[in-house]
C-alpha cells in the first residue's frame, strides 16, 4: 500500500514538472501561462457543465487505454492504438452503413463486433510480424497509424462519403437516429455500461487469471516465462490483438455514440493520450480509470479554449506531450521494467 | 528520367539527414523516436525565423539552436532521469508538433499556411532539371561521407560506439559515455534542423501543420533498416524515397484510376516492409529487446 502511495507521488510529481515545462514554453509564445492553465482547469473541471465533458471524453478513453495496458504489460510497445481506433471506427460504420434498415438490436452489437475486429485485424499484423519476424513493433505500429489515417481519408471520401456534405469535410452518411447509442453528449447508459464492463473484465483478465499473471510475467521476466512452459509468442499476441479490439471498440462507440458519424481526420491524439493514461496509471486498470477523467477533462477543455477563451487547442497538445517526456522516469516504480527492456537493447542507456 | 531523379532527391534530402541524426544517437545507444518532432521543429523554426527577420541564416540559426535545445532536454530526460526513450522520444514528437501549432498562432492568430518569401539557395538553370534543387542536396553525400569518416575512422567515432554498445567498457578507457551521447544528440539536433530547413524551404517555401508526415519516423526505420551504418541507413532512406516519388508519380499517371490516398501511404508500407526485411535478416527486434534469443516458435 506503502509502495503504491509513492509511485502516486512520484506519478503526480512528474506530471508538475510537465506542466511547469508547459508553462515556460507558453511563456516563451507570449501566452500568460497562469491564465492558460486557468482556463484549461475552468473548461476541463471547474465550470458546471465541464464534468459532462470530461467524462464524456475519458469513457472511450478509458476503453482504449485498457487496451494499451494490456499489450503494454505483455511487453509490447503497441503504441498503434490511434491506427486501431481508426480502423475500428471505419469497420463499424461499414456495419451500420451495409445493414441499414434492420432494427437496432441487430445492428448496434454487429456494429461493435466490427469494431471489435477492425482494430484487432489492425494489432494483428503488427503483432504477427513481431513475434513472427522479429521486426520491430513500434515503427510497424506507427506507421500502420498513418496508413489508417489515409484510409480513413479514403473511405470517407469515397465509398461512405456523404452526398449532401458541404465539402469542406470529408464525412461518412451519418448514423440513423435509432442506431445512435448516445446524443451528441455521449453521455448514455450503453456507453457508461460498456466503459464499466471492460473495465471490470480486464481487471478480472489482469489480476485473477492465469493469462494476466503470465502476460505481466512476460514483460517483466521473459525467461522465467518461458521456462514455465508458456509460449511468449501467442502470449505476446494475444495482447497485441486485444489492445487492438478495445481501441477498435472505443472507434465504434465514437461513431455510433457522440460522433454519430466518421469523419477524416478525427480525434487525432485519441491513441496518444490512451497510451499516456496507461503510464501514468502505471499500467493499472484501476489508476486508468481516475486518470481517464483527468485527460478526459483536458480533451474537453482542448474544445472550450479556442471557442470561449480563444486561446489555441495546441495547448492541450504541448501538456500531453510534456506529460509522454517525463512520465516514465525511472523514479516512477512500477514502470521500471519497461525502462529496463528498451536500455538493455540500446546498451544500457 | 531526369526528373524522377530530382523528386526523388526532393523527396529524400530532408529524410537522410533526419536519419544520419538517428544514426548518431543509434550509435550512441538511444532509440530516437523524437526525430519526428526535431524535424517539424526545424520546419518551423526555419520558416518562421526567415519571414520575421527577413533573413535566411537567421532562420536557420534559430532552427538549429532550437533543435538542439530540444535534443538537450531528451538526453536529459532520457539519462539524467531515466525515461524510457521511445515513450519521451514520442513525447518530444508531440511537444514539436504543438508547438509549431502554437507558436504559428500566437504569431497569425490561425492555424495558417506560412508562405516564406525565399527559399534555400539553388543550383540555378545552368544544371537544366537538376536547377531546382536546393544546395542542401548537394551537401547530402558530403554529410553522409563525413558522418561514415566520423564514424568508422575517427576516435570520436569508437569512442561513441563504444558509449552505445558497451558502456562499460567505454568507461574503463575514461569515456564518459553520457556526455558521448549528449553529443550525438546535439550533433543529431543539428541535422534535424537541416533536415526540417530543406523540407520547408528547399522546394516548398511553406511550413504547414504535419507537414514533415511521418519522416522522422521513417528516418528512424532506415537505421533499423540499415543497421544503424551510415551509408547503409541513408540509402535505405533514399529506397524509401524512391517508392514516395514513385507514388507521387504514379498519382500523376493514374491518379484518375487508383485513389490518391492510398498511393500516398505507399512509403509507409515500405517501411514496414523494410522493418520487415530487417528483422527477416538480422533478427531486427533481436538486438532491439531481450525477448528476441527467447522466442520459442
Amino acid at each position: 500500500m506503502e509502495g503504491k502511495l509513492i509511485a502516486v507521488g512520484r506519478a503526480l510529481a512528474f506530471v508538475l514538472l510537465a506542466l511547469g515545462l508547459c508553462g515556460v514554453i507558453f511563456e516563451f509564445a507570449g501566452y500568460s501561462a497562469l491564465e492558460m492553465f486557468e482556463s484549461i482547469a475552468d473548461g476541463a473541471f471547474l465550470n458546471p457543465n465541464a464534468w459532462q465533458g470530461s467524462l464524456r471524453w475519458a469513457l472511450p478513453l478509458f476503453i482504449t487505454a485498457c487496451g494499451v495496458i494490456i499489450s503494454f504489460r505483455s511487453g509490447y510497445f503497441n503504441v498503434g492504438a490511434q491506427g486501431q481506433f481508426y480502423m475500428g471506427a471505419i469497420a463499424a460504420t461499414f456495419v451500420v452503413d451495409f445493414m441499414n434498415g434492420l432494427p437496432a438490436a441487430i445492428v448496434v452489437p454487429f456494429s461493435f463486433v466490427g469494431g471489435i475486429a477492425g482494430g484487432a485485424v489492425w494489432a494483428l499484423w503488427p503483432g504477427y510480424l513481431r513475434v513472427r519476424s522479429g521486426a520491430d513493433e513500434v515503427i510497424t505500429t506507427l506507421m500502420g497509424n498513418f496508413i489508417s489515417g489515409l484510409i480513413l481519408i479514403y473511405v470517407t471520401g469515397g465509398i461512405l462519403k456523404d452526398p449532401s456534405g458541404t465539402g469542406q469535410v470529408m464525412a461518412s452518411r451519418p448514423v440513423a437516429i435509432a442506431y445512435r447509442i448516445s446524443s451528441e453528449t455521449g453521455l448514455s447508459p450503453a456507453i457508461v455500461g460498456t466503459a464499466v464492463l471492460v473495465g471490470v473484465l480486464m481487471w478480472v483478465l489482469i489480476n485473477r487469471t492465469a493469462f494476466g499473471v503470465l502476460s505481466s510475467l512476460a514483460g517483466r521476466n521473459p525467461t522465467m516465462v518461458v521456462w514455465q512452459g508458456a509460449r511468449m509468442s501467442r502470449l505476446g499476441l494475444a495482447g497485441f490483438v486485444l489492445g487492438g479490439a478495445l481501441a477498435g471498440l472505443a472507434g465504434a462507440i465514437e461513431v455510433l455514440g457522440p460522433n454519430g458519424r466518421l469523419v477524416s481526420g478525427f480525434l487525432p491524439t485519441h491513441g496518444f493520450t490512451a497510451i499516456l493514461i496507461a503510464l501514468v496509471a502505471g499500467l493499472s486498470i484501476s489508476g486508468a480509470a481516475i486518470v481517464s477523467l483527468f485527460f478526459g477533462g483536458l480533451a474537453a477543455a482542448s474544445l472550450y479554449l479556442p471557442v470561449l477563451v480563444g486561446l489555441p487547442a495546441a495547448a492541450i497538445d504541448i501538456i500531453n506531450a510534456a506529460i509522454a517526456l517525463f512520465i516514465t522516469a525511472r523514479a516512477a516504480p512500477g514502470l521500471g521494467w519497461l525502462i529496463g527492456r528498451r536500455s538493455r537493447a540500446a546498451g544500457g542507456a | 528520367m531526369e526528373e524522377f531523379v530530382v523528386a526523388t532527391l526532393r523527396y529524400g534530402t530532408p529524410l537522410v539527414y533526419v536519419t544520419m541524426a538517428g544514426v548518431l544517437a543509434q550509435r550512441a545507444g538511444v532509440w530516437h523516436l523524437g526525430l519526428e518532432g526535431l524535424m517539424i521543429i526545424g520546419c518551423c523554426a526555419s520558416v518562421l525565423g526567415l519571414v520575421q527577420s527577413g533573413s535566411l541564416l537567421v532562420g536557420l540559426g534559430i532552427a538549429v539552436a532550437l533543435c538542439v535545445a530540444a535534443s538537450a532536454l531528451l538526453w536529459f530526460v532520457v539519462e539524467k532521469l531515466g525515461a524510457n526513450p521511445i515513450i519521451a522520444g514520442l513525447g518530444l514528437t508531440g511537444l514539436g508538433l504543438g508547438g509549431s501549432d502554437l507558436a504559428v498562432q500566437a504569431i497569425y492568430g490561425s492555424q495558417a499556411t506560412i508562405n516564406a518569401p525565399i527559399g534555400l539557395p539553388r543550383l540555378g538553370h545552368q544544371f537544366g532539371n537538376f536547377g531546382v534543387l536546393s544546395v542542401l542536396v548537394v551537401l547530402m553525400p558530403f554529410v553522409v561521407f563525413g558522418l561514415w569518416v566520423l564514424l568508422r575512422r575517427t576516435r570520436f567515432g569508437l569512442q561513441l560506439a563504444a558509449s552505445g554498445e558497451h558502456p562499460f567498457a567505454a568507461r574503463s578507457v575514461g569515456v564518459n559515455p553520457s556526455r558521448m551521447r549528449l553529443i550525438a544528440l546535439c550533433l543529431g539536433g543539428v541535422l534535424c534542423a537541416l533536415g526540417g530547413a530543406e523540407l520547408a524551404l528547399g522546394s516548398l517555401t511553406i511550413f504547414a501543420y504535419g507537414m514533415t508526415a511521418g519522416r522522422g519516423f521513417m528516418g528512424f526505420s532506415a537505421v533499423i533498416f540499415g543497421g544503424g551504418h551510415p551509408v547503409a541507413s541513408a540509402a535505405a532512406a533514399l529506397f524509401f524515397s524512391i517508392v514516395g516519388a514513385m507514388g507521387i508519380r504514379a498519382q500523376l499517371l493514374f491518379g484518375d484510376r487508383v485513389p490518391n490516398d492510398l498511393l500516398l501511404a505507399l512509403p509507409y508500407i515500405a517501411t514496414v516492409i523494410g522493418v520487415w526485411i530487417s528483422g527477416r535478416l538480422r533478427g531486427g527486434a533481436k538486438a532491439a529487446s531481450s525477448f528476441g534469443e527467447l522466442r520459442d516458435y
